[in-house]
């Protein structure tokens, strides 16, 4: 009989133990780190005392700040300029601030672009297909065997007698790992009409007509889906669709 | 519990040797043409040998199964370690003798040369390791005298070899090692079972992901799969009956695989 209390209990003993050895060594870097950080910059700072003028010009910085800087800053660079000198620390504040808001605007676009992709990347066929071995007996035939492959004609011809939506989805996901999108494009149709709530059949169903090239049935099925069923993963597919990212 | 929908894959996994249970895979099948063939040739013993849990028993039943539609066949699944009682047992179901003095070796031989068999009948031995030295000699006097052909199978140990053992050195005419699953067969083999048993949406539960996280727990051993397979759908039966809205139907949950690996002492927790 089994305690499943105990056993869970037992589960999360062995996770922390599998995990502490990661988080001390996380805990030990970034004590390390933090400390280098400390132990270095007061050095720094004592190594070159004619920088001390840049904590004056620090707080001038970000426009964030609030009115102190910024009333008295404008006051002084009028006088300046009605003297006729340019003021040159602004001009080295501005270029420090225009390089960072231009990286940001570059970077936050891919993290939009590769919403959700790597679930629907297609498996590698390889996995149910190892290469048939060779036998050879005492009068010199050679035995061909391939057992590692499922026997999807008998799964085929059982699905064909019970008509079972788990069975086609299983056959319908075994083509599609195979590349065979049209064999895969037909199950996951039969399963559908067998059965309209499972998820992953209408993926497939719409991931098997992308790779035939029906890429606007392909949406349209999605879109009809999501508005029945508001399926996360469907929307998800659409997208990558619409994007380009799914092919 | 016994209407749960895990109940039947969880039987499907109990460890026991049955042939009908016996699952195509790629590296059996190879192991299991080669056995045939190798009873076929006019040999005296054969070896098949490999560590616990890689199918040697099955093989051998599967074997059995198989010629004993064909051609007289004996198999003796649990060592029997008295010599006279070895003998006395051979003489009585292959020979049809049963003597009532002790069966000696001589005696043995003796019947086996009136009882002129137009084909050398074939002793299947399970469990080989277990019997004595002085037996196994007595064995290869047998299989000399071309009385009987044995199939024998062994565990392959880190401490012994036992190829290099003193009896079969010399008398092994052919010698087959099994070994452990890949994660491709083991996927197959899982998926086999299932579907063989008409459990479709089960075999739909498990994922690459799933997969490999079995074979690293239990490298490919299909006892140790077994044993696993068996406790983390007693686990599921425990989940559907007493927390339902726990249970996701989609895929396995990693953690409870590596409870029933805690359970099944696959991981030391």
């Amino acid at each position: 009989m089994l305690d499943i209390k105990r056993l869970e209990r037992r589960w999360l003993k062995y996770k922390i133990k599998k995990f502490l050895p990661y988080a001390v060594g996380v805990i030990a870097i970034l004590i390390l780190g933090i400390t280098t950080f400390f132990w270095t910059y007061p050095e720094d700072s004592k190594n070159a005392p004619k920088v001390v003028t840049l904590p004056q010009k620090l707080p001038a910085e970000p426009v964030v700040q609030p009115i102190e800087t910024t009333v008295l800053e404008p006051s002084m660079e009028f006088v300046q300029s009605f003297q006729g000198t340019p003021p040159p620390q602004k001009a080295q504040a501005v270029a420090a601030y225009s390089p960072k808001p231009v990286q940001r605007q570059v970077y936050s676009k891919p993290v939009v672009e590769t919403f959700n992709v790597p679930e629907y990347t297609p498996p590698q066929p390889k996995v149910l297909t190892p290469a048939p071995k060779v036998s050879t007996n005492a009068n010199g035939i050679s035995i061909n065997r391939d057992e590692s492959k499922l026997d999807i004609d008998e799964l085929q011809s059982r699905f064909k007698e019970n008509s079972n939506a788990n069975l086609g989805l299983f056959i319908a996901r075994y083509h599609y790992e195979h590349g065979n999108y049209s064999e895969a494009y037909n199950y996951a149709l039969k399963t559908n009409t067998l059965n309209n709530r499972i998820d992953e059949s209408w993926i497939l169903f719409a991931k098997s007509l992308v790779k035939l090239n029906r890429i606007d049935q392909a949406k349209k099925t999605l879109q009809l889906y999501i508005s029945q069923s508001n399926s996360d993963n469907a929307k998800g597919l659409l997208e990558s669709i619409d994007n380009g990212s799914f092919k | 519990m016994e209407n749960s929908l895990f109940s039947k894959p969880r039987d499907l996994f109990l460890d026991v040797v049955n042939p009908r249970d016996y699952v195509q895979i790629d590296s059996v099948s190879h192991m299991y043409q080669l056995l045939k063939d190798s009873v076929q040739k006019p040999l005296k013993m054969i070896l098949l040998y490999g560590r616990p849990g890689t199918g040697k028993s099955m093989l051998l039943h599967k074997l059995h199964h198989d010629l004993s539609k064909h051609q007289k066949v004996f198999m003796v699944s649990t060592p029997i370690i008295d010599e006279d009682d070895f003998l006395r047992v051979l003489a009585q179901n292959i020979f049809g003798h049963a003597p009532r003095e002790v069966m000696t070796l001589n005696r043995f031989l003796e019947v086996s040369g009136a009882l002129s068999l137009s084909d050398v009948p074939i002793v299947l031995l399970d469990e080989a390791q277990l019997y004595s030295s002085a037996l196994m000699e007595k064995i290869r006097l047998i299989s000399d005298a071309r009385a009987i052909k044995f199939v024998i199978t062994l565990h392959k140990t880190d401490k012994e070899d036992v190829i290099a053992k003193e009896h079969f050195q010399t008398r092994i005419w052919e010698s087959i090692e099994l070994q452990n699953a890949s994660a491709e067969e083991l996927k197959v083999y899982i998926q086999k079972k299932l579907l063989k048993a008409n459990c479709f949406d089960v075999a739909n539960m498990f994922n690459d992901k799933n997969m490999k996280l079995i074979t690293s727990l239990t490298k490919g051993n299909y006892r140790e799969t077994n044993k696993l397979l068996f406790s983390l759908f007693s686990l599921y039966c425990w989940y559907e009956e007493n927390q339902p809205h726990s249970l996701q139907y989609n895929a396995i949950k990693p953690k409870w695989i590596e409870m029933a690996a805690i359970h099944t002492g696959l991981i030391h927790a």
